[in-house]
């Protein structure tokens, strides 16, 4: 749960301000969609891209708590489940050395 | 560094306690306690106050419009008596430049004043309570509903409190969507069920957002969401007025009579009842010092004068205090007078600053904008009697919510005229787009580019002019 809060959060503030920020800039009427004009109203293209720029903003967070894991926590453990120390997320893992 | 595998310390499976443990804390439900007092009379004061504003702003009318409108389908905000387009980006980078200084400000003087009293998360969690109160009772009636199993009595309490939820929540929700397409027409859109899909999910969303946020997340958004929370201790110093513990009068804490000396047997003020950490909304114990989860509702004031009241003690074992204040014992005017220093000065002055800049330049603002675009496709063309034409795109935006007529002129060349129509009508806080053909009799300047002016100006109100400059080609 508190990993979901980490991966989508910042990517709902940082999309929140992008979006205001780019439709400040762009209006969705002048955008072309490979090379077409479209045929969506101003509220559709707002809502269609906030999710995804909250997509991506959160895939951003998702990697950046990916290559957060310490080595410890991706590699093989020396030590057999039950001997794993209390709190340690491996000791429910049928894995071992 | 590394040490060998055969150094560490390996621990006997039947050694170590063999609870289970989550690697998350899990959260434990905070049933917190209702409270009367000064700070929270106050902090009702504010939930009335930012409520009628935010339900109620979005059904003034002004000109015959709704007066507040973010109208994001025509890219226009409305504000009173003022339209602002994309091209005023720069008011909103201003309002949000305030807006941080404004919470700097404020931190540096008196800590979290905007989460205990202004932040929406704040007063919808009160909202909220309030009703959840209202339906299933105070904090002990609460926590004995949730232990006992379901009955259909405890249904019938749980449906109440979950339905009423909804019903704030939706209106909520409605609201909100209410600043950003007009109002009246989104009301009768649901009334005739004809609501589009996506007010309809926007709606939606925000309602969903304050059911959760105000209903279960509650503290947890101040704890693990808010940024703010994280950032807020560098604003923080030595004179900033927070809600503290006295914990030289109050300690050591301990139980006893009410008409015992407790001096005598070596106690402090604290009788140690946890009404501070009972009517705490993030749960925490302000006895252990400042702490990054507290708000600063200043709940826990409210509620230990009471105790102190009845125990006949001076109030104020919990109060408003600085770090400096509580460590020289000085009065609340000695505190008052360290407001002023560097730091709060330099916020204020910056501050001050930006809002005088914006504030003028708003009221200097001159209701029409013009762009002007040469045509590409052709450089110049000679016409009849020998006079050189350029052709030019000119954008005129009315800014204004009154049509205007205005009239274009050009400058910078010897004998240089409009040739096509010179006055232009423009709607009420609208674009329009006009050719503009210049000419200039030939002989009347050199082969090369020209520097030219552009000038529109209302007919009927001639201090609306904006100039525009461009260039004028002889071949």
């Amino acid at each position: 749960m508190q990993r979901a809060i980490w991966v989508l959060w910042p990517g709902f503030i940082v999309a929140t301000g992008a979006e205001a920020f780019l439709f400040t800039l762009i209006d969705p009427m002048s955008l072309h969609i490979f090379g077409q004009p479209h045929e969506y109203s101003r509220l559709a293209v707002y809502t269609v891209a906030f999710f995804l720029l909250w997509l991506f903003a959160s895939t951003s967070s998702a990697l950046t708590c990916f290559f957060q894991r310490t080595a410890d926590e991706i590699n093989r453990c020396p030590l057999k489940p039950a001997q794993r120390p209390v709190g340690c997320p491996k000791r429910e893992e049928d894995t071992c050395c | 560094m590394s040490r060998r595998l055969e150094e560490i310390p390996v621990v006997q499976a039947g050694a170590i306690d063999e609870v289970e443990q989550s690697l998350y804390e899990v959260r434990k439900k905070i049933y917190p306690r209702a409270v009367h007092g000064w700070f929270a009379a106050w902090r009702w004061t504010l939930v009335w106050f930012t409520q009628l504003v935010f339900y109620g702003l979005c059904w003034l009318e002004w000109n015959g419009r709704q007066a507040v409108l973010f109208d994001l389908a025509a890219r226009k905000f409305y504000i009173f008596g003022y339209v602002f387009w994309p091209q005023d980006f720069i008011y909103l980078t201003a309002l949000l430049i305030i807006c941080a200084y404004s919470l700097f400000l404020f931190t540096a003087i008196g800590g979290r004043l905007w989460c205990g009293y202004a932040c929406p998360q704040t007063v919808y969690t009160e909202i909220f309570m309030w009703i959840e109160r209202k339906i299933e009772g105070d904090r002990q009636r609460r926590m004995r509903l949730d232990a006992e199993p379901m009955s259909p009595r405890k249904f019938a309490i749980k449906a109440a409190k979950h339905g009423a939820w909804i019903a704030v929540a939706l209106w909520t929700g409605f609201t909100f969507v209410g600043y950003f397409t007009p109002i009246r027409e989104l009301g009768a859109d649901i009334l005739n069920f004809d609501i589009g899909p996506w007010a309809t999910f926007w709606l939606l969303f925000y309602s969903f957002a304050t059911y959760g946020n105000a209903g279960f997340m509650r503290e947890q958004v101040c704890k693990y969401m808010c940024p703010y929370a994280r950032f807020q201790g560098v604003m923080f110093d030595r004179d900033t007025m927070v809600v503290t513990y006295d914990a030289g009068r109050g300690e050591p804490r301990g139980a006893r009579g009410r008409k015992v000396d407790h001096k005598a047997q070596g106690l402090g003020d604290c009788i140690d009842c946890t009404m501070c950490v009972q009517v705490c909304p993030t749960g925490i114990d302000i006895r252990n010092g400042l702490q990054y989860e507290c708000i600063g509702c200043a709940a826990c004031i409210d509620a230990c004068n009471q105790v102190m009241d009845k125990m006949g003690y001076p109030r104020g074992l919990i109060r408003y205090t600085t770090e400096n204040g509580l460590a020289n014992g000085w009065s609340f005017s000695q505190m008052l007078k360290r407001v002023f220093r560097p730091r709060v000065l330099a916020y204020s002055v910056i501050l001050l600053g930006i809002i005088s800049v914006t504030a003028y330049s708003l009221y200097t603002r001159v209701p029409l904008k013009v762009d002007v675009i040469r045509d590409r496709a052709s450089l110049m063309r000679e016409v009849e009697d020998g006079l050189l034409e350029n052709v030019y795109r000119v954008q005129i935006m009315n800014t204004q919510e009154m049509p205007h007529t205005y009239r274009i002129t050009a400058t910078g060349l010897e004998s240089l005229h409009v040739a096509s129509d010179d006055v232009i009508q423009v709607p009420a806080a609208t674009t329009r787009q006009v050719p503009l053909r210049l000419r200039i009799e030939g002989g009347m300047a050199d082969r090369g580019a020209h520097k030219i002016l552009i000038q529109v100006q209302a007919v009927d109100d001639p201090s609306i002019a904006a100039v525009e400059d461009s260039v004028f080609i002889v071949q």
